[in-house]
Parts: C-alpha cells; sequence; structure tokens
C-alpha cells in the first residue's frame, strides 16, 4: 500500500498545481486585453511621431538637437531590463535576461562604463545570482505602467545624456509584434540618432513600395524649427521609452497564458497517468492480497 | 550426518509429484535428511537415473525428495538407494578451467576430473571467531561503481534489476574486470539463468588472459551450471555446489576467491516451486514459509575468513520492477554493496543502468573510502536527488521557473547522470566503443569538476560513454568539428 498512497499523494499536489494554473491562465488572459487595448493605442503615436521626428530633422538638416547627436565615444552606457515582478509566464524573463547578458558583454568587452538598471523582481532576483551589480532597480512597473512613471526615468535619462554623463542608452525588452509573435530585443534608444535614421529607412522602404510621393514634403515652422525640435525630440524619445514598457506588459501576459495553458495540459496529462498506476497499484495489491487469502486457505484444508 | 553408504540400504517409489518424490524405506534404516538417494533402474526400455535429496520425513518409513534432475521416466515402484551421505561435489585445483553440473559432474566433455577430495554440498557456516573484520575498498575501475556504491574486498555485493537491464552484462563486465587482473581463483555459478549465457560465457573465459601472462581467465575459474533448463531441485542446490567449491579455495588455499552468482533470485524461486510441493503452506506472495532460512544458510557461508577471502558479486532479479517482493528484499539484506538497477534510466540509454540514488554501500563512509570521496559522492547523490524532486516542476511548468540555482542544478544533474554511463569491455561488439577502465582517483578528480562547475559548458551528449572527464572534453571537440 506504500506504492499506492505516495502516488495519491503526488495526484492531490499535482491536482492543486493545475488549479493554480488554470486560474492564472485566466488572469492572464483578462490582464492581456486591457494591455494589449493599451499598447496598440499608444503603437499608433509612438510611430507617427517617430516618422515625424524623422522627417524633421531631414528637412531642418541645419538645426540639430543634442539628443539627435551621437557622442563621440560610448564610454557611459546604461543598460535598462525590463522583467516581470511575477513568474508562472514561461520563457519570457529568460529570453530578456539572456539577450542583455550578452549585451552587458560586449559592454565589457568594449571597455564601456555599463551601469545596468532593472524593472521587474525576476530581474533583480537573477542579476543577483549572477552578481551584477544594479544602478536602479524598480518594482512598481506593474502591466497598468503610468505614463507620469515612465516619464520621470526618461528625463533622468535626457539630463544625462544632454550633460554628457550618458552616451548610450540600450532597453532590453520582449517587443509585442503580434499575438502570436513576442521577441525579446535589445533597442538602442539613445543617441536619438540611431532610431531616426531606423525609421526613415522603413519610411522610405513603404514609400518605394506603394511609389506614393510622400517622401519629399515641405515643412513650415512655427515658430521656429529649433523650437519645434526642443519640443518634438524628447516627447517622441518619451513615448519610445513608454512604449517599450507597454510592451513588455502585454507580451508577459501572453507568455504566461501560453505557458499556463502549456502548464494546464501537462498536469492534466500527468493526472490521467499516475490515476492509471494508481489504479493498476490497488488492484494488483488486492488481486495478491486475494490469492494469499485463497492460497493458504487452500493449503490448509 | 555421514553414515557409511551401504548398497543394502534401499527403498521404493511411492508418489511422484512434479518435481518431488515419495520413498519408502525400512522403519530402522530412514536415510537422514539431505542425504542424496539414487534411482539408476531400467523401465521399459528406459534408463532413469536420478538423485534426489530428502527434505521430509513424513512417517511411516516414508521420506519425501526433491529430485534434483528431471524426473521423467520414474514410475512407483523403482528401486531407491541411500548414498548415506549428502550430495558432494569435487573440489580442488583440478576443479579448475572445469564446467560442472550442480552434482559435480563435468559437463563441458573434457574427461574425468582429477581430484581426490570431494565435500558435500551442506556445509556449516564459518564460526564467528573465524569471521574476518577487515574493510577494503575493492576497485572495479566502474566510475558509478567506484564513486556511489564501493565493493568490499572480502564482501559481498548485490546487482538488483528486473528484467533486460543489464544485470548480466554487469556481471560479465565484472568478471572481464576484476578476474582479468585476479591473482586468486573465481567461481561462477549459473543459477537458472539463460544456458546460452554461460555458454558465452564459457567461451569467452577461454579467449581473455589473465593479465600479461598469456594464460586463459578460464585456468584460474571453475564454473557450475544449473540453468533455466533444469528442475526446481537442480536450480536450488547449484549455488550450494558452487559455494562449496569456493570455500575450499578459500579454506585450503587461502588465497582470495571470487564468487560470481547469477542469479540468486533463481535460488529463491527454485525454493517457491518446490515449496508447496513438499506440502509448506505459502507465505507472502505465494513464496515459501522458509524464504529467510533458505537464504539465510547459503549467504551466512559466503564470507571471508581468517584464512581467506570469498567476494561475491550476485545478480539479483527483481520481479516486476518492485524492490519490495519478499525475494530481492531478503537477499538485500545480506549484502555490502547493493547496486539498483532502474528502467527509467536505462529507457534513456544510459548503461549500466544504476540508479545513484536508490544504490548503496556500506562502506561510503569517511572513515574507509576517505573525507574527500565520502563528500563528492555524496555531492552527486544531492545534486540528482534535487533534480528528480524537481522533475515534477519541470514537467508541468517546464524549466523556466525554476530559480537560477535550480537552474544549475538540472543543468549539472543532467551532465551527471550522463556521465555515470561508461563504454564496457564486454559490450565493445555492441557499442563500437573500447571499454574504459577509469581508476578511482580520476573518477573522484572528474565528478569533482562537474560539480563545480569547470565543465557546464560542454553540451550533455559529450558526457555519454566516456572514461574521465577529459574524454567527454575531447568528445565534444569531436561533435562540434562533425556538425
Amino acid at each position: 500500500m506504500a506504492k499506492a498512497r505516495a502516488i495519491v499523494k503526488r495526484l492531490k499536489a499535482i491536482k492543486n498545481i493545475r488549479k493554480i494554473t488554470r486560474t492564472m491562465e485566466l488572469i492572464a488572459t483578462a490582464r492581456f486585453k486591457k494591455a494589449m487595448d493599451r499598447a496598440t493605442e499608444a503603437a499608433a503615436y509612438t510611430k507617427k511621431i517617430s516618422e515625424l521626428v524623422a522627417d524633421l530633422s531631414q528637412s531642418a538638416s541645419t538645426i540639430t538637437h543634442p539628443l539627435l547627436q551621437a557622442h563621440p565615444t560610448e564610454k557611459n552606457a546604461v543598460l535598462l531590463v525590463l522583467t516581470s515582478n511575477r513568474g508562472l509566464c514561461g520563457g519570457y524573463n529568460s529570453g530578456v535576461l539572456k539577450l542583455a547578458q550578452r549585451r552587458m558583454k560586449e559592454a565589457r568587452e568594449a571597455n564601456q562604463n555599463q551601469q545596468v538598471e532593472v524593472s521587474g523582481k525576476r530581474g533583480i532576483s537573477f542579476l543577483r545570482f549572477i552578481k551584477q551589480p544594479t544602478a536602479h532597480a524598480y518594482t512598481h512597473f506593474e502591466d497598468k505602467t503610468r505614463f507620469d512613471e515612465v516619464e520621470v526615468l526618461a528625463n533622468r535619462y535626457i539630463e544625462a545624456y544632454i550633460k554628457g554623463e550618458l552616451d548610450r542608452l540600450d532597453v532590453a525588452y520582449v517587443r509585442f509584434e503580434s499575438i502570436a509573435r513576442q521577441s525579446a530585443v535589445v533597442e538602442t534608444l539613445l543617441p536619438v540618432g540611431q532610431l531616426t535614421l531606423a525609421s526613415r529607412d522603413k519610411v522610405a522602404a513603404v514609400a518605394a513600395d506603394t511609389t506614393a510621393p510622400k517622401t519629399e514634403i515641405d515643412y513650415e515652422f512655427l515658430p521656429s524649427a529649433k523650437e519645434i525640435l526642443e519640443e518634438i525630440v524628447p516627447a517622441s524619445f518619451k513615448a519610445r521609452l513608454f512604449k517599450c514598457f507597454l510592451d513588455s506588459a502585454v507580451s508577459e501576459q501572453i507568455s504566461r497564458m501560453v505557458a499556463m495553458k502549456g502548464a494546464t495540459e501537462n498536469a492534466v496529462q500527468i493526472i490521467s497517468d499516475l490515476t492509471q498506476i494508481y489504479n493498476r497499484a490497488r488492484q494488483s495489491q488486492i488481486t495478491s492480497e486475494l490469492s494469499e487469502i485463497i492460497g493458504g486457505a487452500a493449503a490448509l484444508e | 550426518m555421514s553414515t557409511t553408504a551401504t548398497a543394502q540400504n534401499t527403498g521404493r517409489v511411492t508418489q511422484v509429484i512434479g518435481s518431488t518424490f515419495d520413498v519408502e524405506f525400512a522403519e530402522d534404516k530412514l536415510p537422514s535428511l539431505y542425504n542424496a538417494l539414487k534411482i539408476d533402474v531400467e523401465n521399459k526400455g528406459v534408463h532413469v537415473k536420478i538423485t534426489g535429496e530428502v527434505q521430509q520425513h513424513l512417517g511411516g518409513g516414508r521420506v519425501r525428495c526433491v529430485a534434483l534432475g528431471s524426473t521423467d521416466g520414474m514410475v512407483r515402484g523403482m528401486t531407491v538407494s541411500d548414498t548415506g551421505a549428502p550430495v558432494s561435489v569435487p573440489v580442488g585445483k583440478g576443479t579448475l578451467g572445469r564446467v560442472f553440473n550442480l552434482l559435480g559432474e563435468p559437463i563441458d566433455g573434457r574427461g574425468e576430473v582429477a581430484c581426490d577430495e570431494r565435500w558435500p554440498i551442506h556445509r556449516h557456516p564459518p564460526r564467528l571467531e573465524d569471521l574476518s573484520s577487515k574493510t577494503e575498498v575493492f576497485e572495479t575501475g566502474i566510475k558509478v561503481i567506484d564513486l556511489l556504491t564501493p565493493f568490499v574486498r572480502g564482501g559481498k555485493a548485490g546487482l538488483f534489476g528486473g528484467a533486460g537491464l543489464g544485470k548480466t552484462v554487469i556481471l560479465q563486465e565484472l568478471i572481464a574486470r576484476i578476474a582479468s587482473a585476479h591473482g586468486g581463483y573465481s567461481v561462477f555459478a549459473g543459477v537458472g539463468e539463460r544456458t546460452r549465457e554461460g555458454n558465452d560465457l564459457w567461451l569467452e573465459m577461454q579467449e581473455t588472459k589473465i593479465g600479461n601472462t598469456g594464460r586463459a581467465v578460464l585456468e584460474q575459474t571453475c564454473m557450475v551450471f544449473g540453468q533455466m533448463n533444469e528442475p526446481p531441485g537442480a536450480r536450488l542446490r547449484v549455488a550450494l555446489s558452487a559455494l562449496t567449491m569456493a570455500e575450499w579455495f578459500r579454506d585450503a588455499t587461502g588465497s582470495d576467491t571470487l564468487l560470481f552468482v547469477d542469479n540468486i533470485f533463481r535460488f529463491s524461486q527454485a525454493g517457491s516451486e518446490v515449496s508447496a510441493l513438499l506440502g509448506r503452506m505459502p507465505s507472502a506472495v505465494g513464496y515459501q514459509p522458509t524464504l529467510g532460512t533458505e537464504l539465510g544458510e547459503l549467504q551466512e557461508r559466503i564470507t571471508s575468513t581468517n584464512r581467506g577471502a570469498i567476494t561475491s558479486v550476485q545478480a539479483v532479479y527483481v520481479p516486476a520492477d518492485d524492490p519490495t517482493d519478499p525475494a530481492p528484499a531478503t537477499a538485500f539484506a545480506h549484502l555490502d554493496a547493493f547496486i539498483y538497477l532502474e528502467r527509467r534510466i536505462s529507457e534513456k540509454g544510459i548503461y549500466p543502468a544504476i540508479d545513484p540514488l536508490a544504490s548503496s554501500s556500506r562502506i561510503l563512509d569517511p572513515q574507509i573510502v576517505g573525507d574527500r570521496h565520502y563528500a563528492i559522492a555524496r555531492r552527486v547523490q544531492k545534486t540528482l536527488q534535487r533534480y528528480r524532486e524537481l522533475q515534477d516542476i519541470i514537467a508541468i511548468l517546464g524549466v523556466d521557473e525554476l530559480s537560477e540555482e535550480d537552474k544549475l542544478v538540472v543543468h549539472r544533474a543532467r551532465r551527471l547522470e550522463r556521465f555515470l554511463s561508461q563504454p564496457f569491455l564486454v559490450a565493445e561488439v555492441f557499442t563500437g566503443k573500447a571499454g574504459k577502465i577509469t581508476p578511482l582517483a580520476e573518477s573522484i578528480q572528474s565528478f569533482e569538476e562537474i560539480c563545480d562547475g569547470k565543465w557546464d559548458h560542454l553540451p550533455e551528449q559529450a558526457f555519454m560513454y566516456v572514461g574521465g572527464v577529459e574524454e567527454a572534453a575531447e568528445q565534444a571537440k569531436k561533435m562540434a568539428e562533425a556538425a
């Protein structure tokens, strides 16, 4: 009976796990919808403002903004790693952290003075494990990140970049591409110039496809190009940064949904296997006891 | 026990039940228990030659016997003569290089055995005061055995495992490793296993040479077979015959003797087959009520004395992979080193499929193997134990949900698990890999380095079937080149 009882114990434990994973799956589904609405809303704005900056900086090439200028040396870099506060979300965190680790290694090899900032308890504990000191650690960014919370960070980076204390900002996060596709990426947000180049290429590619005469737009700057850039370049950067947070929130919920769905299915499978083993163990025990009793009785006759 | 044999003391068969039979003697001439009785008559043109052993006195001059050969052709009324003594087997150096059945008759077709002495197969175990108390490690060159379940020189080791897990292969490997490097004598008992295996072993022993002396292992070995084709009586007594020959080497020459038994479970099984026929009430799971006694009488004789040592390795079949079955459970208590073969491991293709957590040894003790060996063995077990605990979580949630510490444990445990495999000398023809003998010091060093994470960068597959860990590194390089 020892064996059968051990199986019952395991069976109970796995049934409890299944309850938890199923609940997590439902919660993740609900949260994912909300997070996705926010992300898609922000996506349109971010895209447009990036295009705008690209176009503007192209048209007004004589005037520049300090955020658009790459510093001659990349001495001081910051890597911001966005992870989740909670686990049970499959490979979500390990994907980001693997990429972040690679970037850290690159920075070390290039002799950069890189500071690592991290959001999310999972990332914090991982960095502690690999003994990587962190300059800042945040745990307050949940799946409903507010713009003003991110703005605080963004302002700090802008200030440091203009002062020359910061030469490069990378963000490691999971980009939300579609419901079926999220991928961990490391994106360089500062200097903004790299971003504008990239999005200008994209715009050019789109333009080439549609053959629309869209590329040449003459802008009139009012009150002046400088003032407009002063306003719009930081805004674009903030929007980009905010987008990273929103994307990672959506991706987290999707990962969790998928992971918990798989986990529930696995648990169901194990439960059915164990039930079968248990029944067999119980039956074989009954059979052997019966045959012993019958054998004993027969021997007495 | 030994009354002089008289041709006059004869009886008649009164009943034949399977492999047991009853004989009636004159009331005052009853043969003693364990005496051998012989039938050697012509009946309807069939020559019947059977030896039996007295098991019970039924009263009224009747004795109940177990037949030590087939009872085919036996009829009631046949004349039975009492030999006046238990079955005896030839002992001495003349037995070396020969193959016997349980009655001590050579079955290798090489003529008479040159032996002056015969010993009865029923003997007393050595006295308490004669028992040797030395404890010394017996190195085998098999990593997992040397590290986790070190054998004792002059001790007993058991190989437990279900059907088809490689008990016989490990046993033959041990013969190839130990006997070929061993200066003393070896005795092999084939108890109820495949006859073919016995033949293979015999041929192989003729070819294998001892060290570089150029002499075949067989010249220092004697073999006794009572295989599957034999009736239960033969399988019940063949282990005793082999043991008696080994005892002679121990007592008369004082040399270190090796005794290999494949498979001790068949001894218990044979006992259970005749038990009901002898009229005993079956006990747990249908075994004979005297299971413990029978096995104890055998096992207690396999020991080392102050005069000489018997180191024994026994294969034990585990029915239905259930180690709580009475037969293996009883055998377990007698052993110094306990090796358990696990189906889950053999399913992964890792051979020898030794379960590093269920197997144990009496001498895995810092006092005997030393602190370093002990500490590393425990570390390996701890890592594998943690991995096993995590297996349910991994199965449900996936490896990503583990903490970083646990991920590292899993990472190393998977490598350790594979590193416990080893190419065998006797399996060269199957695996195409040369057998590897890994010295104990190298095994310890290798396992320590894996536990320390020095080889974390190698792929898991590189750890399969290598000797020392440096070979794993080489294998990884080769794999990288091939890819």
